[in-house]
């Protein structure tokens, strides 16, 4: 907007950002009375891994800027990231691979954000706590009783309604995971779904969803934060989190509840092949001579143009990379039900195909125009036989 | 020699206008709606010098936004044109009788057509609702597909009242897949409708095609 140059404009502005960081730090130090003592030492942990003060600098600029907040705001941010391991999370499983967890723990080189993961309090986790059986379920039981309206209920996995719930049962209780998700989720401060599993059903409910799978706002029908994402980005996640401790308020959401800081743009727009794009360029076939010179994946089914995600901008382990810039388009996992919708994922969106064999819109298309035309043709030799010498 | 036939204005100027930019409207948008869909590489030169799918994309655009605004005046026109406000005519279809008469001399079973009163016949009317569908679903999906690319001005107005429908249809995926499937519809209709314009001239000589030029349609003077 052209608003930039009125001073008017700048002081309400620079008083409203002004405010925000009241906001912040006094929340930040109701946080700091009331949450548990920090079990871990973020700067010990960072040292022990390699990692400069510099390096956490600069991350906390990065976070800052990805956040949406001014410079002015890099200091809380390094204090939200110091006080990360106060909020208790429970992290539920569901339908689903793990493959989010996975992505957030196997970094070969982790970065701020993965250490900052790793910092969490996790109160209970299904896939890396020791206790089984009854003791699990107690630990369970006891986070949720303790931490009551102030720990962050994580989830991972869509949940299947087929059955009244009984194709994922969990615990030596027999749960089903509807029971679950519904005791956990009514005691959390606010509940964050991890990937498109969580947040919209994903691959399990695809079609033909035999047992029934859709994600927890639906199943539950409890307000949810969606990292969507298959798996999605870890920075998103910290980013929320910061966000939640900073604020004591979750950031802004899209219609689909995915935060906007994240998601608010299309990966089309900010995608480094863009200029070959509006160019004509185009890689025409896996490894050929556009490959190699790194033009759009358009042609190739990248479905960049229809989704909406940060990853262009944030990249993947440690900023190294991302699928586009790795070579193959983007498959637009951040979108509800993309399994469906944006198949075939290796094809432009036209050449969907019905009923096996080539039949695509367009061969359609073509088959219905000849038809008409042939109808035509013989609807006017008949028409002129028939209507010979009328006046 | 006696008179046989009488001339008589049955379309405004402002029918014309609107018919033809939209024909004009919907040619560009089907060329280059079709090159965005499955768009060809420009190999030789320098990417700084080629701008191709850009410029295609401008066009189809603008025309897209014609469309739009082509729409709503056609729309106004059905029912405040001075001249003849036609929106009852598209509703010809209702009495059966004559819809099944038309499609018997459509068939070629009947030698005369019925005698309607109505601007349009009863099957020619069944087709412009339909168009007038098509219309407005393409022009839809087409602002929600603009208003992901753009973010300001009457796009992002645009957008930001139909993101909403963009939800409700699945995302921008199925939005793009419905916008290519009802440009094969206008295909459709364009073969069927310029077929139609030119029988009808053949036909009953009433010289349907050039009164979308002239406004003027032949009609035999009685007795």
């Amino acid at each position: 907007m052209a608003k930039g140059n009125n001073s008017e404009y700048r002081k309400t502005i620079d008083k409203q950002y002004k405010e925000l960081m009241k906001h912040c730090q006094l929340h930040m130090e109701q946080v700091e009375k009331t949450l548990p003592e920090s079990k871990e030492d973020l700067h010990g942990l960072l040292k022990e891994r390699g990692l400069t003060r510099r390096d956490f600098v600069k991350w906390t600029s990065v976070m800052t800027a990805a956040l949406m907040l001014p410079p002015i705001f890099k200091p809380m941010v390094a204090k939200a990231a110091e006080n990360f391991s106060r909020i208790p999370v429970v992290w539920l499983h569901f339908a689903e691979c793990t493959g989010c967890s996975e992505a957030f723990l196997r970094s070969s080189y982790p970065n701020v954000d993965d250490i900052l993961l790793e910092t969490i309090s996790l109160e209970y986790h299904e896939t890396l706590m020791a206790a089984s059986g009854y003791q699990a379920e107690q630990n369970l039981e006891k986070a949720v009783k303790d931490f009551a309206g102030k720990f962050i209920c994580v989830i991972e996995g869509a949940l299947p309604r087929g059955l009244d719930g009984k194709y994922l049962t969990l615990g030596p209780k027999g749960k089903t995971g509807i029971e679950v998700a519904k005791e956990v989720a009514s005691k959390a401060a606010a509940v964050i779904c991890i990937g498109s599993c969580s947040a919209f059903g994903n691959i399990p409910a695809a079609d033909p969803n035999p047992t029934d799978c859709v994600g927890i706002k639906k199943a539950i029908g409890v307000s949810t934060v969606n990292i969507a994402g298959c798996p999605p980005n870890a920075v998103n996640f910290t980013g929320t989190i910061l966000h939640y401790l900073m604020f004591g308020a979750l950031p802004a959401l899209d219609n689909l509840g995915r935060p906007v800081w994240a998601y608010g743009k299309r990966i089309h727009d900010y995608c480094e092949r863009r200029p070959h794009y509006d160019a004509s360029e185009f890689v025409e076939e896996w490894g050929d001579e556009s490959a190699l010179k790194g033009w759009c994946l358009y042609k190739m089914g990248c479905k960049g143009p229809y989704t909406y995600a940060n990853c262009g901008k944030v990249r993947f382990n440690g900023g190294i990379s991302w699928p586009v810039m790795s070579g193959h388009g983007c498959i637009g996992c951040t979108e509800p039900d993309f399994w469906d919708t944006m198949a075939p994922l290796e094809k432009p969106l036209p050449d969907k195909t019905y009923g096996g064999g080539e039949k695509t819109v367009d061969n359609i298309g073509i088959a219905l125009t000849g038809i008409a035309a042939a109808g035509i043709a013989a609807h006017a030799v008949a028409s002129g036989i028939r209507h010979k010498g009328d006046k | 020699m006696e008179k046989k036939f009488t001339s008589e204005k049955e379309w405004s100027v402002a029918m014309r206008i609107n018919h033809w930019a939209m024909a004009i409207s919907i040619f560009v948008l089907i060329v280059t709606g079709f090159y965005i869909a499955e768009p060809f590489t420009v190999s030789s030169g320098e990417t700084v010098d080629k701008f191709l799918m850009g410029n295609i994309r401008y066009a189809h655009i603008l025309f897209g936004v014609f469309l739009v605004f082509l729409f709503i005046w056609r729309v106004y026109l059905a029912f405040f044109s001075r001249f003849h406000a036609d929106w009852k005519d598209f509703f010809a279809w209702a009495d059966m009788k004559m819809t099944i008469d038309q499609i018997k001399f459509y068939l070629l079973i009947k030698k005369e057509g019925p005698e309607y009163k109505t601007l349009y016949g009863p099957m020619q009317s069944l087709a412009y609702i339909g168009l007038f569908f098509m219309v407005f679903v393409i022009v839809i999906t087409g602002l929600i597909l603009m208003g992901a690319g753009y973010h300001e001005g009457f796009t992002a107005v645009a957008y930001f009242i139909l993101r909403p429908v963009e939800k409700m249809m699945g995302g921008l995926a199925v939005v793009r897949y419905v916008h290519h499937v009802f440009t094969w519809f206008f295909i459709l209709f364009i073969v069927v409708h310029i077929y139609m314009a030119f029988w009808y001239d053949a036909i009953l000589k009433k010289g349907t095609v050039s009164s979308m030029i002239s406004g003027n349609i032949f009609k035999k003077a009685k007795e």
